[in-house]
């Protein structure tokens, strides 16, 4: 449980890196586009949405960014949870309770940016939040796995 | 010791804890194979009685199959509309955009839709004209699906003068992103003589956008001095901005109703809501005018002003709220007999059991949400607000609305009558109408997909009864 802990919490934060990655790699297709003549309106963005349909390749970063984040982090968070209750870290428990509350918070921030565009810019800010609180979380699972694993620590709960 | 023996049980309560609303939540979202849209969600009175919308044994109501155009004369207009498919369009009479429909105001509308192999069945809603409800076209609402090889006569008078479109309601998120769409244009009984009218359709097959069906830019053969009228009708599921180059223009009309007093504007654009139309009324002067559609397509009248080169979009926008001057609209919504609330958010949860970010209608999700409650006769004003981080096209069939404020800021123009009212993000509306056209209507999202994903409502009258059926197991799939 420990590992699948670690494995997860190191997931989450990689998956933070991806985001990034993948919406500065769309923005940058799009620039090209609009640069090469090309027009992006809010259809081009409803389409590509609802049915897949690209002006230019790059468009596929912002769709992996929304379905990414919207969906698969937020499972992968709350699969932390789950498995904090098993793993026996110290502070496990908590640690994932606050994965799950600043993704819940990234998702919030990344919708409300289409509203107010500087919760956008919070967006970005929390992104790092986020992984840093992460990557913690990854390393308090591994720093506790040692031979001490069958001595009952923590016997807090 | 003890501690250690509890951890498992306790890590299997807390898992239990975080699991079971969950699944409870995704297994209490399933929708039936059938269903009867008036028996899901839960009625909002508005503040008004709840009187006559109960029905005793002896008082069935009306069924929605009875409420049909009553006169038994023979048409005006007689159509047959075939609907086909064709690769990965939807045709009609061999086209998408299907023939455009020109009628004369007080017509008797006749229409035959036949579906000749559209595997999903299909309708027409008439969008913008307020038919009478079993005419409404919206499947498993007002009709069945008509199946393939099937027909459906469609009987309307057509009182409303203006520029109004006809499209599937039928897996509409599909079929009308397909082709399956035209225009239909309701002339005065004595139309402007000298007054050239053209009818511009934006709909987008694939990436490609297109006017009337062709792309790029098209030329209408005009001389300066020559008064244009054009129709815009936007059958995307999107904003699109439209401005003119070379002339001034004035708005004649939002969503088939005139504009009073239109004032001339120049190099600002007009935001044309998904689904809406507006009539653009140019003036040809010396060197020619453009109509630009977004950046996409245009519409030259003349010579084009720009010489071919790119054009440049205003960025500045008529406002509705303000535009034309005031006149009594026919309608005093000062003590209305209901209030609505339609406040559009957005949260995490399961909509027929899928997961996802899903659209809530006063907090609740599809089909959880109101049905609002009417009385023919009544006033009703709808405070429509959007928390939901993207705006909506909104659509209320069967009825026109008056616009009385935007943010709390009152009206001040012509009488803004919509059919189809862009709510942006962070916005609020209040808007009026009167419950003149007993039935069961939608009162919807016009961003197609929306609509799928369960931005849907229905406006039901008293004393009216559903007649068919939703989902799989009837065949009919309105969103």
């Amino acid at each position: 449980m420990r590992a699948t802990y670690r494995v997860l919490a190191y997931l989450i934060a990689f998956e933070v890196v991806v985001q990034a990655s993948v919406m500065v790699w769309g923005i940058a297709g799009m620039g090209i586009w609009v640069d090469d003549g090309g027009v992006v309106d809010k259809q081009t963005f409803e389409d590509a949405f609802d049915n897949g349909t690209k002006p230019f390749d790059e468009f596929t970063g912002l769709m992996i960014h929304g379905q990414n984040g919207m969906m698969i982090i937020p499972l992968l968070a709350l699969a932390l949870v789950i498995v904090s209750f098993f793993a026996r870290i110290p502070r496990g428990v908590a640690f994932a309770f606050g994965v799950l509350g600043l993704v819940v918070l990234q998702v919030m921030l990344g919708i409300f940016g289409h509203e107010v565009s500087a919760l956008g810019a919070l967006h970005g800010v929390n992104a790092f939040v986020l992984f840093g609180t992460a990557v913690m979380a990854g390393r308090r699972a591994s720093s506790v796995a040692k031979p001490a694993d069958e001595e009952p620590v923590s016997v807090s709960a | 010791m003890q501690v250690r023996r509890l951890r498992l049980p306790l890590a299997l309560l807390a898992t239990a804890v975080v699991v079971t609303p969950i699944a409870w939540l995704w297994w209490d979202s399933r929708l039936p194979d059938s269903y009867d849209i008036t028996q899901m969600g839960y009625a909002d009175y508005g503040g008004g009685p709840e009187a006559g919308h109960e029905h005793h044994a002896g008082h069935p109501g009306t069924p929605v199959a009875e409420l049909v155009e009553r006169s038994r004369r023979p048409a005006d207009v007689t159509e047959t509309l075939t609907a086909a498919r064709d690769g990965d369009r939807i045709t009609i009479n061999g086209t998408s955009p299907g023939p455009t429909l020109r009628v004369t105001q007080g017509d008797l509308v006749e229409v035959t839709l036949r579906n000749e192999d559209i595997t999903d069945g299909t309708t027409i809603h008439w969008h913008g004209i307020d038919v009478p409800n079993a005419m409404d076209g919206v499947a498993g609402v007002t009709q069945d699906a008509v199946e393939p090889g099937k027909t459906f006569t469609y009987r309307f008078r057509a009182d409303q003068v203006g520029t109004y479109w006809y499209h599937a309601h039928q897996v509409s998120h599909e079929q009308v992103r397909q082709g399956m769409l035209g225009a239909l244009v309701i002339e005065p009984r004595r139309p402007d003589k000298g007054v050239r009218d053209e009818v511009a359709v934006l709909h987008r097959y694939g990436s490609t956008p297109t006017l009337n069906g062709a792309e790029g830019t098209q030329t209408v053969d005009a001389q300066p001095g020559d008064e244009v009228r054009v129709r815009v009708v936007n059958t995307d599921n999107a904003l699109m901005p439209i401005w003119v180059t070379g002339a001034p223009y004035r708005v004649l009309a939002v969503d088939g109703t005139d504009v009073h007093e239109p004032g001339e504007v120049r190099d600002v654009a007009v935001k044309l809501t998904a689904g809406a139309r507006v009539d653009l009324g140019v003036v040809v002067p010396e060197g020619g005018a453009r109509v630009d559609f977004g950046a996409t397509t245009a519409l030259v009248l003349g010579e084009d002003p720009t010489g071919g080169a790119e054009p440049k979009a205003p960025r500045t926008f008529v406002d509705f709220l303000g535009y034309g001057t005031p006149t009594d609209p026919g309608i005093d919504a000062s003590s209305p007999d209901r209030r609505f609330d339609y406040r559009i958010g957005r949260r995490p949860g399961f909509l027929d059991g899928k997961p996802g970010m899903w659209w809530t209608i006063n907090g609740h999700l599809f089909p959880d949400i109101p049905m609002y409650m009417v009385e023919e006769g009544d006033v009703a004003v709808f405070h429509i607000e959007n928390n939901s981080g993207e705006s909506h096209p909104m659509h209320l069939h069967g009825h026109h609305a008056l616009v009385l404020s935007r943010d709390g800021k009152e009206a001040t123009g012509s009488p803004w009558w919509i059919d189809s009212l862009e709510v942006a993000a962070g916005e609020e509306f209040e808007i009026a109408f009167v419950a003149d056209n007993p039935g069961i209507w939608m009162d919807h999202c016009h961003n197609l997909p929306h609509a799928a994903e369960g931005l849907v409502a229905h406006l039901m009258y008293a004393g009216v009864t559903s007649s068919y059926d939703i989902g799989d197991a009837p065949g009919n799939h309105p969103e």
